[in-house]
């Protein structure tokens, strides 16, 4: 009876297991392109630039997730009304924002001076040589501590519960409730659904980034 | 004379490649032997495999007329020491500490005997102020006497040198070959695996020349530096450029 | 901004009657974490077959799998077969068990970026394996391991707040209660937030003396 319960439940698990997808592509998204203004501002702006970069980083990472979760929803509505999954983006995008740009900001940073240089001495414009040169090269240092970071927030998404976005973890909670018992199996079905997104995210990233080595960027970790 | 160290038919192969092919010696009280040859030969690997680090496929080894074996190997090694190329000071304690450990956590010391047993064998290789400097604040030369003076503070019996020269720029050569000297003069039983003719000259009782895992001569360094009887040995003597007019 | 002092003023001192709590759950749950990740990190280098796998697999499963599902699991799903926390220990117990999944790599990565020459030197005085893992191995990976090691324990510290979710009444749970009662969520948990910062810089400086008091030239890369 305990399958049955499981079968019963499935598209429901199911359901969560897609809010919880789009949760994290939804930060992550934010993070990409937040993170990596950010780092870009911070590496080749100005000091003022450079200390709100940093300010903002210190902000972001030194307050728990389920706080700024909470912040971010409660506290907005306060002033305006906001459903929880905007909530859950905006509050897990902001902080992997933080999470992000310091990637990138390293990433940049690994890129040697000579590249730019060399950039600048064949004619090209500051912005170009760092779009065309620099960016692409700092990506491959990037991607190796990116796919730490979509493993982290992957498991994130799953704070979202604790201002009610209906995501895997939720669900769980709701069929046990509904269904008295089985909790185990449940969250047991439960983390396997997680342990297997983050195994096929991860494998897809270091596919991608096999794909994206060149000579001299071949760096992988065991 | 009493033989403190033995080595019988040392045998040792990594895969199939045979790199010790039987290899004999032996070392006499207060005696010093040098051990030279082409790079690759299974010098190092004779070294490690006297004291087990790396243990021998065949032979055997007796210091004091006792046997090698797995179960008194650390016993053994006590009285048994052994000076790496590249030094291995303990990164993480002072020179102090380095030669103390020994003494203490080993040999089961007070900590004031140890102390000043560390600061005595400091004394002899000449780093008595180095005392509270970490490895990484030496010089190679001195981390190279520190760690003869970590060997010295066990009391060992026989101290085996693995080219403890041959990581040092020049000019950091001499300062370590005269603490070696010194103790060659002084009767410590000494093996040691170099380049440095100089020290053999003077300091060894023997040179033993090996190569391709078979000791090829062992005599005097008057005959091995003046009139060697193998062809090889003063084909290697004339590479490295030491092969003295007859 | 007076206003936000004034509720400030009022509240904070029962949002900070959680700081025990949240201390209490953080520095048992990081050091479980420490000893466990040690023994994780010790099998995956140094253990037979068995050894290895189990760890391997524990490390892959807490690492691959939220906290928060974890500590469902413990304090909710665990009773079923007559295994019950009260919610402290429950979340002690979870936030611990996952801290050395992570603990564990990074010791393991430590214990093997020690030079070989190190433990070389040790079995040459006459060190046994165990004696020279001990006293030569362990200590440089370990101040190796501390910039890691101090990004990890801050990681925990946040991550304390999760067990509010199971009705450990710490910092963020308080807050929540306070929330509640005046409605003026924005104000209570921006008073909460910068609780957490102050919290978290203030290990974060701690964590920084300890590795500059522990600083050895050579063993590390560079002072903390
Ligand atoms: N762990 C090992 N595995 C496989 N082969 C090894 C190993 N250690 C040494 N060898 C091989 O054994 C041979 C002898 O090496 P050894 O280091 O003893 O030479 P050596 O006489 O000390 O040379 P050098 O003067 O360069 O120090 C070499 O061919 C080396 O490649
Ligand atoms: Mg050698």
């Amino acid at each position: 009876m305990i399958w049955n319960t499981l079968y019963d439940n499935l598209p429901y698990l199911l359901h969560g297991t897609w809010i919880a997808l789009q949760l994290l592509a939804g930060l992550l998204a934010i993070g990409l392109v937040l993170g990596l203004a950010l780092a870009l501002v911070e590496v080749y702006g100005g000091r003022l630039a450079r200390v709100c970069g940093i300010v903002f980083e210190r902000v972001f990472r030194g307050i728990p997730a389920v706080v700024l979760l909470l912040l971010s929803y409660y506290g907005v509505s306060d002033f305006i009304e906001i459903p929880p999954f905007l909530a859950a983006v905006l509050a897990l995008g902001l902080r992997s924002t933080a999470y992000q740009s310091q990637i990138f900001r390293g990433a940049i940073q690994a890129v040697p001076v000579g590249q730019m240089m060399a950039a600048r001495a064949l004619g090209m414009g500051r912005v170009e040589a760092i779009f065309r040169i620099v960016i692409p090269q700092a990506m491959r240092h990037a991607i190796g501590p990116w796919t730490n970071e979509f493993s982290s927030e992957l498991k994130a998404t799953s704070l979202a519960y604790v201002i009610g976005v209906i995501e895997l973890t939720r669900q769980a909670k709701y069929i046990i409730s509904s269904t008295q018992g089985n909790i185990l199996i449940v969250f047991g079905v439960v983390a396997i659904i997680y342990f297997i997104i983050n195994r096929l995210g991860n494998i897809a990233l270091y596919r991608l980034e096999a794909r994206m080595t060149v000579p001299g960027f071949e760096r992988r970790r065991a | 004379m009493s033989t403190v160290l033995r080595v019988e038919s040392i045998v040792k192969r990594y895969s199939d490649h045979a790199v010790l092919n039987g290899v004999s010696l032996e070392l006499a009280r207060g005696e010093a032997k040098v051990i030279m040859g082409p790079s690759g030969t299974g010098k190092s690997t004779l070294l490690r495999c006297i004291n087990h680090l790396t243990p021998p496929d065949e032979g055997r080894v007796f210091l004091e007329g006792e046997e090698l074996t797995s179960e008194n190997i650390n016993k053994i090694r006590q009285r048994l020491a052994f000076v790496f190329q590249d030094f291995n000071l303990f990164l993480h304690l002072t020179v102090l500490d380095n030669v103390r450990i020994g003494p203490r956590r080993i040999l089961g010391q007070s900590k004031e005997e140890a102390t000043e047993r560390a600061l005595t064998e400091l004394r002899r290789v000449g780093l008595e102020d180095r005392a509270n400097y970490y490895p990484a604040q030496l010089s190679g030369g001195q981390q190279q006497r520190a760690s003869i003076a970590r060997a010295l503070a066990m009391d060992p019996k026989v101290i085996l040198f693995d080219e403890p020269t041959s990581a040092l720029d020049p000019e950091l050569t001499g300062e370590v070959v005269a603490v070696m000297k010194q103790l060659a003069s002084e009767g410590m039983t000494m093996l040691v695996v170099s380049h440095e003719v100089a020290f053999a000259r003077s300091a060894a009782d023997k040179i033993i020349f090996m190569e391709g895992g078979y000791i090829v001569e062992e005599a005097t360094p008057e005959v091995i530096l003046r009139n060697p009887r193998s062809d090889r040995t003063r084909g290697f003597l004339k590479a490295i450029g030491e092969q003295e007019a007859v | 901004m007076s206003e936000f002092l004034d509720f400030a003023a009022e509240h904070l001192p029962y949002i900070l009657e959680g700081l025990p709590t949240t201390l209490a759950l953080w520095i048992l749950a990081i050091t479980f974490g420490f000893f466990f990740g040690l023994l994780l990190a010790w099998c995956r280098i140094y253990g037979g077959r068995l050894a290895y796998s189990l760890a391997t697999v524990y490390v892959e499963i807490f690492r691959g799998t939220p906290m928060l599902v974890q500590m469902f699991f413990i304090y909710l799903g665990l009773p079923e077969i007559g295994i019950v926390f009260d919610p402290f220990t429950a979340a002690v117990v979870a936030i611990g068990l996952n801290t050395s999944a992570y603990q564990a790599e990074y010791f393991r990565g430590a214990l093997l970026s020690v030079p070989s020459g190190q433990m070389a030197a040790a079995q040459a005085m006459g060190m046994s394996r165990m004696q020279a893992l001990i006293q030569i191995v362990l200590p440089q990976a370990l101040r190796r391991v501390l910039p890691q090691w101090s990004n990890e324990a801050i990681l925990e510290l946040k991550f304390t707040s999760i067990a509010f979710a199971i009705g450990v009444t710490e910092i963020t749970a308080r807050a929540e209660k306070i929330g509640y009662q005046t409605f003026e969520f924005f104000n209570t948990f921006v008073l909460v937030a910068l609780v957490y910062l102050v919290l978290t810089a203030t290990v974060a400086e701690l964590l920084a003396w300890l590795e500059r008091k522990t600083y050895v030239p050579g063993v590390t890369a560079r002072a903390g």
